[in-house]
């Protein structure tokens, strides 16, 4: 039986150069920042770092980098989806082979399989490897085949090495089923969430995080995990709302408020890859006028 | 026909935000009893709302979806709101739900729910339309400015289209425009979306109250979610008050078993619910009567499964038999 605890997860976004190339001097730095702002382990290329932007070679460099550059002081666990069960098993053996700590896998975008052929996709990318192996829930509502706890089940029963649910649905109904009937299965499995929205996972049952507001806010992520972590669910209450008044403004700037937030901490990753628009100059100045507006923020790094 | 109200309690304790400051806990919905042949039975009825308040129900509500509300008669809705009321007789608050296809239809049931002295109404914009947010908007207010009594609304952000859902955008122009707007009934079980509407809604109006749509409680409880409307208070009174009790004391341990069992037992009844939740209760010793067409009142071989399952949940040697 594999077990894996990662802890509290940060989430790095991928930088890009004018010329929309992979900036790797850039992504060096971000990857010592959330060393250095409490990342216990690294997760790459998730949603967030717009992983469906990049191409195969991309997301393979990039994660040769990102192992070479940690070089042993985190876990770095691989984010390998991909529409297409052959590309994603590549993916996760080429995975292997650099040194990841474990695979994390979403259902295929894009299509609408029958969750036996789901199943038989993230068997299929699990089995690839003998490395812990997270399941992960789309970040947005159904861009593909809805998965079901019994879904999630039928991967646990199928799989040795599947460590955990990385939830990003936050629906409560599913995640106690998760929660409830994963550990009957398997002792040491695990749901974890997969925002920044922790208290109704970890309370369900949950242990840990996956981060995006992490690059944000760094150590009110931490602090809102630790309270989750021991059980202080109550307590928690007030760094939640924080977090969800956060995420609620980058959210009302799209896709790129989490790359102009950071900017607005004195750390400029650029902008995102197209077709993602990036901000622009009034969007940009509501944000940080939002931003400046949270005094929960002034505690926060600034700069790198 | 009398206000019940009027007579036994003050006007103080009618006053919107009075009225929610005593709305928490697991709150029971009870189903609506019917006779073989398909009608109402009102004495039935009468036992199963004082069953829930004899059993630590802390508010009664009715008829939600699992008293089978689209297949009744107004007539028979404003009855079974007038035995509520006086079965009640003040002991707890009590909501009458006026949410139905017609708006007219809930602009009448909310007058009847005043007039028999209801505590307060719950309320939503009529269904099957996809309405867009201004026109749920304006639904709400003629309801809610219809009448006096405090409103709950119900968020029901089905999938397929059916449902009605409450931004928090919508809820904030709500609190602006209805001071008798007193809270939500939220069956979206999400995280991001509960906080959003929390966050706004409490810091309007800190007496603002969130109640799950079933007991699906723990994941929002410490976020600020009061209580919730019960799906298995029928059958586990018992494990619905220790659930509640546990969030209280913060036993997170204990809410959490509690949880689950709830969550496998909703399961159960979700099969063309409500027809499983009566087919389960007849194990109980309260037989509710068949289910109205087009909903199937189960069978005899689902009604031994669901025993069985209630068996191996430990439900029948520690919950009450009978009425």
């Amino acid at each position: 039986m594999t077990t894996f605890n990662p802890g509290f997860v940060h989430c790095p976004v991928t930088p890009f150069k004018a010329d929309n190339s992979v900036d790797y001097e850039l992504y060096g730095k971000i990857l010592d920042f959330h060393l250095n702002n409490g990342a216990d382990a690294l997760a790459l290329p998730m949603p967030q770092a717009e992983d469906i932007s990049l191409t195969d070679g991309e997301q393979r460099e990039l994660l040769r980098f990102a192992i070479r550059h940690v070089n042993g002081r985190v876990p770095v666990i691989a984010h390998v989806s991909d529409p297409g069960t052959m590309i994603a098993v590549e993916r996760a053996k080429h995975a292997a082979e650099l040194g990841a700590a474990a695979i994390a896998s979403r259902p295929p975008y894009f299509w609408h399989p029958k969750p036996a052929m789901v199943a038989e996709h993230l068997v299929a990318i699990g089995s690839a490897t003998k490395l812990p192996f997270f399941i992960c829930t789309p970040p947005v509502e159904d861009p593909g085949t809805h998965m079901t706890a019994e879904d999630v089940l039928d991967v646990v029963k199928r799989l040795d090495n599947v460590v955990g649910l990385v939830d990003a649905s936050m629906r409560f109904v599913f995640m106690a089923e998760v929660a409830s009937k994963g550990p009957e299965l398997r002792p040491d499995f695990r749901l974890m969430a997969g925002t920044d929205y922790i208290v109704s996972n970890n309370v369900l049952g949950g242990r840990g995080a996956f981060s995006q507001l992490a690059s944000v806010a760094p150590m009110l992520a931490r602090e809102l995990y630790e309270l989750c972590s021991k059980q202080q669910f109550t307590q928690a209450r007030k760094a939640q709302e924080q977090i969800a008044t956060l995420n609620h403004t980058l959210k009302q700037a799209g896709f790129a408020g989490l790359k102009g937030a950071m900017r607005a901490m004195g750390r400029d990753v650029g902008v995102p890859r197209p077709p993602v628009d990036a901000l622009g100059e009034v969007e940009a100045g509501v944000l940080g006028e939002r931003m400046a507006a949270m005094t929960f923020l002034e505690r926060e790094p600034r700069g790198w | 026909m009398a206000a019940v109200l009027d007579k036994t309690r003050p006007a103080a304790a009618r006053e919107p935000m009075a009225v929610a400051k005593r709305l928490y806990g697991v709150m029971q919905a009870p189903v609506t009893p019917l006779n073989d042949d398909f009608s109402v039975d009102y004495d039935r009825f009468a036992k199963m709302v004082d069953f829930h308040v004899r059993n630590g129900a802390p508010a009664i509500a009715w008829p939600h979806h699992k008293a089978e509300s689209p297949n009744l008669t107004m007539d028979e809705r404003k009855r079974g709101a007038e035995v509520m009321v006086k079965t009640v007789g003040g002991r707890v608050p009590v909501s009458v739900f006026v949410g139905s296809l017609s708006e007219e239809d809930s602009l009448d049931l909310a007058r009847h729910a005043q007039k028999i002295g209801a505590d307060m109404i719950l309320t939503i914009s009529p269904y099957c339309r996809r309405p867009s947010q201004n026109e749920i908007f304006k639904s709400i207010v003629r309801i809610g400015t219809h009448t006096d009594l405090p409103v709950l609304t119900y968020n029901s952000p089905w999938r397929n289209g059916e449902g009605v859902e409450f931004t928090s955008e919508l809820v904030e122009r709500l609190i602006e425009r209805l001071p008798n707007y007193i809270g939500m009934k939220d069956a979206g079980f999400h995280s991001e979306k509960f906080l959003d509407i929390s966050r706004i809604a409490l810091t309007m109006r800190p007496e603002f109250v969130i109640i799950m749509g079933l007991e699906h409680l723990l994941g929002s409880f410490p976020l600020g979610a009061k209580g919730s409307f019960s799906s298995c208070g029928a059958i586990a009174p018992n494990l619905c008050n220790r659930f509640y009790a546990s969030l209280v004391a913060n036993d997170w341990e204990t809410a959490r078993q509690c949880q689950y069992r709830i969550t496998r037992l909703y399961k159960l009844f979700k099969d063309q619910y409500p027809s499983s939740l009566k087919g389960a209760m007849i194990s109980m010793g309260r037989d509710a009567g068949p289910i109205r067409s087009p909903l199937p009142t189960a069978s005899p071989e689902r009604v031994a499964f669901l025993c069985k399952q209630l068996e191996e949940l430990g439900v029948m040697d520690t919950e009450p038999h009978g009425w």
